[in-house]
Formats: C-alpha cells, sequence, structure tokens
C-alpha cells in the first residue's frame, strides 16, 4: 500500500480492494456445493475411448481364428525403444512363415504406435489396458501370442 | 563460485548463499537456482540446468527419422501436439512433400487445442506459485476436457504421436467437432470465473503489478519469444510473420501489452486463450474433405541439404534444423527451445527483487525445464 | 489456632478446595479436548479445501475419511524423530513443546458458558495476549536451531509478522474493553445479552478477524510456511511428533483466536432459546470455518506487503475507531 499517491487513492483502494476480495469468498462458497467433478477410482472405473493406446495385443481374425503375423520383423526393426523380438517358424517348406512367439518388453514400450503402423498384416492392435501392474520387472515380458491364446 | 560451507562464514559478512534446489514445491520442473541474498533480497541468482538431460538430439543420430516421433513429443510435454507437428513439418519441408489440406486444417485444430491446455497450465501454475491453490484445480478442470478430447483421436492425454510425414495417423469425426464446440463455449464462460477470482483479486494485483519487468530491449537482447516477449511490448508471433500449415487462412490477432510485469504477461496468456478458440472455430466451420495423410514411403530418405523451420508453441518460437547426408538417419538434428532463451532473461531482472517475487516471475514466464535440458 | 488466625490461614490455603477441584477437572478436560480439536480441524480442512476444489477429500479410511486424521496421528508417531547434526539440541527439541502449551493455557479464562469458566480472572484479556505473544518466541527458537536457512528466513519473518500484527488485535480489543468497562471476560460477555459487539463495532470486529489471522500463521498471512517457496519454513526440519505438535498448537491457537472473537464481538454463550456452551461451540467453529475458506481463496502476502498493510492501513483504522468509541462513550 504505496501511500505516495495520496489519500484519497488509498481510501478508494481500500474499498475495492475489499470488494474484490469478498467477490473471490463468494465464487468458492458457490463452488463448494457444486458437485464433485473427480472419478473415484477404484470404485469407478473410466472407460476407454476406442482410440485409446493401452499395451499391445494381437488381432483376432476370423479365418485363421488366431493371428496373422508372419514373423516379417518390421516392427521390430522400427521399434525405437527396441523392446520387440520376434520368432518365427515355417510349418513346411514353400509356405508362409508364422509369428509363433512375438515378445515385447512392456516395462520399455513407449506406446508410440510405430509397430501398429507399420505391420503390413494389420495384425497388432492397441488394447485398452491400463492396468498392469507387475511384482518384478521380468513379468513385464510377455508373450503376445500366449495372451492372445488365453484371451480367446 | 565456489560453495559456501559452515566453516568459511565470516559472521559480518551481510550477504549469504541459498539454493532454491533441484527438489522444490514451486519450480515446476527440476531447476537449480543458485541465490546470493541480502537479507530478503536478491543480489545475484545463478540457473543451472543439465538435471534432466536425456540426449534427445544424440538419439535423432542414431535412429531413423521415424523413430524420432515419440522422442519429439517428449521435449516439451506440455505442448507435445505442436512439437509432434513442427517435426513433421520440418521434415516435409526439407523432402518437399505437400500436405493435403484437410491435414493440414487437422493439424491446427489439434495444435490449438494443446496451446489452450497449456496456457491453462502455465498460468494456473503461476497463481499457485503465488499463494491461490484453488485456481488451479479450477484450471484443471477445463483442461481436463481438452485432454478428454484429444484422448478420443489420438489416444493419449500428454505425449500425443499424432502427426506423421505427409498428414495425420487419424481422421476427425463429428462427435468430435460437436464435443469441440461445447468446449470453445464452456471457456468462454470461463474467462468471467479467472476474472473475478483472480485477476480482480487487489491481493493478485499488488504482487504481479510492477513486478519483473522485462523492458522491450532487454527482451530482444536476450532472444525472449513467446507470450513472455508479447507482454514486453514487441508483436511478433511466429504463426503471422512466417506462416506455415495454412495459418494464414485464419483470421486471428496477437494480444499484446505494453509494461512488461508479471500482470501483463499473464494477461497475454489469457488473451492467447481466447484467439486460440477463434482459430478452431474458424477451422471448424471451414473443414475441407479429402485425404487425410499424403502418398509417401514407409520409411523415408530425404535428399541431402538442410532446412530449418520454426513455428510457435506455447512458449515461444520452436526451431528444428535437420540436417541430413541422403540417408534414413539424418546426420544432425538441432533443436531451438524457447524455454532457453526466456529463462536466463531472469539473471538480468530478478537483482532487487524479494524471494517471494522471484517465485512469482518465474511462473510467469513459463518456462518448461525438460525442454532446456533436452 | 484461634480466631484471628482463621483468615490467615483462609488466605494461604484458601486455593484448596472446591477451585482447585475445578481447575484440575477443567484442565484434564481441556488436555483431552486440544488434541481431538486439532483431529477434527485437519479433517474440516481437508474436508472443505476438496469441496471447494471440486472433489471429495479424504473419503477412504472411516465414512467420509472421518478417521483420516487419526490414522495421521498414529503415522507421525510412528515416524522417526531426525535430529540434524549441527542442530542446537537444546533449542531445537525445546521448541514445540514450547509452541504448545501457551494454546492450552489460554482455555483456562474463557467462558464457555455461564457457570463454565475454569477460572475468573480480574485481566482474563491480557492473559490470552501475553501468552500468544509467547509462540512468536518458540516459532524463532524453532527457526534458528534447525540450522537452516530457509527455517531461518521463515522464523525471521514470523517474528516481525507476530509484532506487528498485535498492536491492531490490542486497539480492537480496546474500544470494547471500554464500551464494558472491564477487563473481565464473562462481564463482557453478560454485557452482549441485548445486542451483540458485531453490530455496535463492525469495523472492530473485521479488524480483529484479520489479525487474528495474521498472528497464527494463516493464508493469506502464511509467508512463514509458505510451501512454495520455503518448503514449509520453520517446521521444514522437524519430522514426526515434533511436527504434529506444531500443527496442534496451529489450530489449538485458531480455535482459541475464533473463540476469542466469539467473546469479544459475537455474544459468546448467548443465543435464541437457550443460553450455553452449544452456542459458543457452534459460533466458534463458524468462524473456523470462515478462517479455513479464506485460505483457500487467496493468494499470500508478499512480506513487505504485509508489514504495510498492518502499519499503514490497520493501525490508523483501528486508532481512528478506538478515538470514536471513546469519543461517543463520553458523550452519550
Amino acid at each position: 500500500m504505496n501511500t505516495s499517491y495520496g489519500f484519497k487513492q488509498y481510501v478508494k483502494e481500500i474499498f475495492t480492494g475489499s470488494k474484490s476480495l469478498i467477490i473471490g469468498m463468494g465464487i468458492t462458497l458457490k463452488h463448494m456445493f457444486k458437485p464433485i467433478v473427480t472419478v473415484q477410482y477404484p470404485r469407478q472405473k473410466p472407460i476407454m475411448t476406442p482410440h485409446f493406446r493401452g499395451h499391445i495385443e494381437a488381432i483376432i481374425f476370423d479365418d485363421t481364428k488366431s493371428h496373422h503375423c508372419v514373423a516379417c520383423g518390421l516392427c521390430a526393426r522400427t521399434c525405437p525403444s527396441h523392446v520387440i523380438k520376434v520368432q518365427g517358424e515355417k510349418t513346411k517348406a514353400g509356405d508362409r512363415k508364422y509369428g509363433k512367439q512375438y515378445f515385447i518388453d512392456f516395462t520399455k514400450c513407449s506406446l508410440c504406435g510405430l509397430c501398429v503402423d507399420v505391420c503390413p498384416e494389420k495384425t497388432l492392435k492397441f488394447s485398452d489396458e491400463y492396468e498392469l501392474a507387475f511384482y518384478s520387472r521380468w513379468d513385464g515380458v510377455m508373450d503376445i501370442m500366449q495372451r492372445l491364446e488365453e484371451r480367446k | 563460485m565456489t560453495m559456501k560451507t559452515i566453516d568459511d562464514i565470516n559472521i559480518n559478512e551481510r550477504l549469504y548463499q541459498l539454493n532454491l534446489g533441484p527438489q522444490h514445491p514451486s519450480t515446476h520442473g527440476v531447476l537449480h537456482f543458485l541465490l546470493t541474498l541480502d537479507g530478503e533480497v536478491v543480489v545475484k541468482a545463478e540457473m543451472l540446468i543439465g538435471y534432466t538431460h536425456r540426449g534427445h538430439e544424440k538419439m535423432a543420430e542414431n535412429r531413423i527419422y521415424e523413430q524420432f516421433y515419440p522422442n519429439s513429443a517428449r521435449m516439451d510435454y506440455l505442448s507435445g501436439m505442436i512439437f509432434n507437428t513442427g517435426y513433421c513439418e520440418a521434415v516435409e519441408k526439407l523432402c518437399g512433400i505437400e500436405v493435403p489440406k484437410r491435414a493440414r486444417y487437422i493439424r491446427v485444430i489439434t495444435s490449438e487445442l494443446n496451446r489452450v491446455a497449456s496456457h491453462l497450465l502455465g498460468v494456473m501454475d503461476f497463481v499457485m506459485g503465488i499463494g491461490a491453490y484453488t485456481p488451479f484445480l479450477y484450471g484443471w478442470d477445463d483442461r481436463e476436457i481438452i485432454l478428454d478430447l484429444l484422448e478420443t483421436i489420438t489416444g493419449s492425454r500428454l505425449t500425443y504421436n499424432y502427426s506423421r510425414f505427409g498428414g495425420v495417423r487419424v481422421d476427425i469425426d463429428q462427435t468430435f467437432c460437436d464435443s469441440a464446440r461445447r468446449f470453445i463455449d464452456r471457456m468462454r464462460e470461463r474467462f468471467k470465473l479467472y476474472n473475478d477470482l483472480i485477476t480482480g483479486n487487489i491481493i493478485f494485483i499488488k504482487r504481479t503489478v510492477g513486478v519483473g519487468v522485462i523492458s522491450k530491449d532487454v527482451a530482444l537482447d536476450y532472444g525472449v519469444t513467446g507470450p513472455t516477449l508479447r507482454g514486453s511490448g514487441v508483436n511478433y508471433d511466429v504463426r503471422k510473420s512466417e506462416p506455415y500449415s495454412s495459418y494464414e487462412d485464419f483470421n486471428f490477432e496477437i494480444p499484446t501489452k505494453e509494461e512488461g510485469d508479471c500482470m501483463a504477461r499473464y494477461l497475454v496468456r489469457l488473451a492467447e486463450i481466447e484467439q486460440s478458440l477463434r482459430i478452431i472455430e474458424q477451422a471448424m466451420n471451414n473443414l475441407p474433405d479429402g485425404p487425410i495423410r499424403a502418398d509417401v514411403p514407409c520409411f523415408i530418405t530425404p535428399p541431402a541439404g538442410d532446412c530449418y523451420h520454426s513455428f510457435e508453441s506455447a512458449r515461444g518460437a520452436v526451431g528444428y534444423y535437420i540436417v541430413s547426408d541422403g540417408t534414413r538417419i539424418p546426420y544432425r538434428l538441432k533443436v531451438r527451445a524457447p524455454s532457453f532463451s526466456n529463462l536466463f532473461v531472469m539473471s538480468k531482472i530478478i537483482p532487487g527483487h524479494f524471494v517471494a517475487d522471484l517465485v512469482a516471475i518465474f511462473g510467469s514466464i513459463d518456462v518448461t525445464v525438460p525442454e532446456i535440458d533436452r | 489456632m484461634n480466631m484471628t488466625q482463621l483468615p490467615i490461614i483462609k488466605d494461604i490455603y484458601g486455593f484448596l478446595g472446591p477451585d482447585l477441584l475445578v481447575g484440575v477437572v477443567g484442565l484434564l478436560l481441556v488436555l483431552i479436548f486440544v488434541p481431538l480439536n486439532s483431529a477434527f480441524l485437519v479433517w474440516v480442512e481437508r474436508k472443505v479445501a476438496g469441496h471447494i476444489q471440486l472433489r471429495p477429500g479424504p473419503m477412504e479410511v472411516g465414512p467420509h475419511g472421518i478417521l483420516q486424521s487419526l490414522i495421521d496421528a498414529v503415522k507421525l508417531m510412528c515416524k522417526e524423530m531426525i535430529t540434524p547434526d549441527l542442530a542446537d539440541k537444546p533449542l531445537f527439541w525445546m521448541a514445540p513443546c514450547i509452541v504448545v502449551i501457551p494454546a492450552i493455557v489460554c482455555f483456562v479464562v474463557i467462558p464457555f458458558s455461564p457457570v463454565m469458566q475454569i477460572r475468573e480472572l480480574n485481566v482474563g484479556i491480557l492473559l490470552i495476549f501475553a501468552f500468544s505473544s509467547i509462540s512468536g518466541l518458540s516459532i524463532m527458537m524453532g527457526g534458528w536451531a534447525s540450522n537452516n536457512k530457509y527455517s531461518l528466513i521463515g522464523a525471521v519473518r514470523a517474528v516481525a509478522q507476530s509484532i506487528a500484527y498485535e498492536i491492531p488485535l490490542l486497539l480492537s480489543t480496546m474500544s470494547v474493553i471500554i464500551m464494558s468497562n472491564s477487563f473481565k471476560m464473562s462481564q463482557i460477555v453478560s454485557d452482549q445479552s441485548t445486542v451483540w459487539n458485531f453490530i455496535l463495532q463492525p469495523v472492530a470486529a473485521i479488524i480483529f478477524i484479520i489479525c487474528s489471522t495474521a498472528e497464527t500463521n494463516r493464508a493469506p498471512f502464511d509467508l512463514v510456511e509458505a510451501e512454495s517457496e520455503l518448503v514449509s519454513g520453520f517446521h521444514t526440519e522437524y519430522t514426526g511428533m515434533r511436527d504434529a505438535l506444531f500443527f496442534m498448537a496451529e489450530y489449538t491457537a485458531m480455535f482459541i483466536a475464533s473463540s476469542m472473537a466469539v467473546v469479544l464481538f459475537f455474544g459468546g454463550w448467548h443465543g435464541p432459546f437457550f443460553s450455553g456452551i452449544v452456542w459458543f461451540v457452534l459460533k466458534a467453529y463458524f468462524l473456523v470455518f470462515v478462517t479455513v475458506w479464506i485460505r483457500w481463496t487467496f493468494p499470500r502476502l508478499r512480506f513487505d506487503q504485509l508489514m504495510n498493510f498492518a502499519w499503514k492501513v490497520l493501525i490508523p483504522i483501528s486508532l481512528l475507531n478506538l478515538l470514536v468509541t471513546a469519543i461517543v462513550i463520553k458523550v452519550l
């Protein structure tokens, strides 16, 4: 409160100041009686949108009742964090390769979506799981094909 | 600069050093201030940075161009969409790729939504540093709507990897436009709440008017950009001076204030939110149909050469300088972060202010520390 | 022993008897009330802060989080009480104890109801002001003994603030004392049976509430423990039960300040249908709620603005108020 600008200004400032404080208090009192806007998490779980980027999973296609992965390795090469490792096998010579084991280290995946975009067979997609918690680091390395079998 | 221990403190000396250290409730980010104080008045302030250096530019030299998408959003996570889009535009400039008009408009809409979210956070963090904890949560309530809106199309809330070379990844639909329009109406009503609660408050006015004045010459000397510069009277915005991504189609103003104190910067940011809402409305009204991604190979190989692309993030003018040697891996990628220049202006203006003012000034400059260290 | 010595014996041993019993029982009740009160006020503060900020506050422990402060107290008791190596040990250990004692002692003279007052003193108000000044000493001790620059800055600010804001506090109380012509708290309350002092002296009431907020270091005058700048000020280095004692002292002082405001300005235990302790407690907790509400609404004042406010605004206004009161009382 600088009194270098006169007595009238000083008095006026006290009145406008008090009025602004009372207005502010009225606003918070009004908000105190409004309903809450937070989601009480363990009791109410939010529903994820269709494009939500949860962790990667393989799509189940109708014709093979399983995935379409041919173990080309493009996703493993595109991943910036180098967390994908694909193992493929051929049942007989001249046939397509079939992705047998597909490991992703979920603790390091940054959910960028490059593997989903680059896959030529479009066999990967984002799930809507966000509640992944593990007891040890190694539990984060998961085999997607195994999870697909469990999901069927 | 030598640190003093308790043994060599001369009891007759007046000045003492205080670390507003790396861990602190109010420096949002890991930033180390080494202050020399005389009682409560700051005599000298040094900023020590580098605590969150992660080596993004070096990572760019070991990855192909597509693998850099996640890195670009994580440098300044509050304007992740703007940085992402800017990187794509820089590479498109280098390769000479033409982006379809619908993709450009979608990029503008999402970038402006991100700018509104970042300004809400910046302004409310500033107010929280001054001591009012409640407006912070009111601002985040609004920001939550934007984050949910952007999650419906991109899939994540903070580090969006939405732009790709040649366009965007996923198309927007009518529900997105309707929700965005509802948000714009709601946001326009909330300005009255913020004016009553914060801007008119006598305590806030006393804390911010006349505090931390950055004069025009000092700002231009230190290379300050963004709302910090516009609060000091210089009318410079990259969206108007070097338009990119069809910003020249839209009708908006650049709010500027002359005083250069904390209140001026705060008012400039609030006014910029209103201008961003105008841009979003115009873009949604005139959204053309068409493809959302140009025909670009999966792994691009730019021709040898270099290019500099600058764009306006929420904090100031960002620049990407890419040097390519004709292979799929860039030779050098340099990012010009606005917070770097904005922060160091503080060492010039702080001496003479109180410690309490330091927190206010730091909040009003709105710095994101990981952007400084990269 | 003959009849002439009886009055002397009565003088010397007069305190044994009903007064002593009342004193002991009263102090026991106060000592039970103080921790329960601070636990309750912590819960009230967190719930009010939550609802102002559009969120529910503590909800998990107990119905609507009512057992949260109890569990927090248990947690604080289990924490290790760390003493910094270079701290001044006697002062460091004494500071939390000293800060709580004045707050408890002040309960002795407050008239909760027409019959419930532990001890009637002729200078009751002076006792309360004297003891609330002692808390400034303990803050200084806590800040100095921590051997931490943040704590020292906080403590120094606290002392200056405490001294500056005592003056308008006393001056506004003087206006009420002139009106009722005595320092006795029960007398002041009985004089408000027809009309509360708040109607007769609105300016003094507002100044009293502002100054008592500043004396207890609550927002918007909480530069002393400003979390954004000083990481808790003078109680940065205290952990465990010592920190709990500082909090207990703060909430008890808040309650005492509100009770003082109720006694001086809001009619004490007077109420519409029946007089009694219920009205007193309701009014005191309403004023505590107003204090909490103010904390979560306004930013905090910078230190020089705080001192300017005290010396250049509050003191002139309260002096003017005192002058006008004195003239009116003399003339009418």
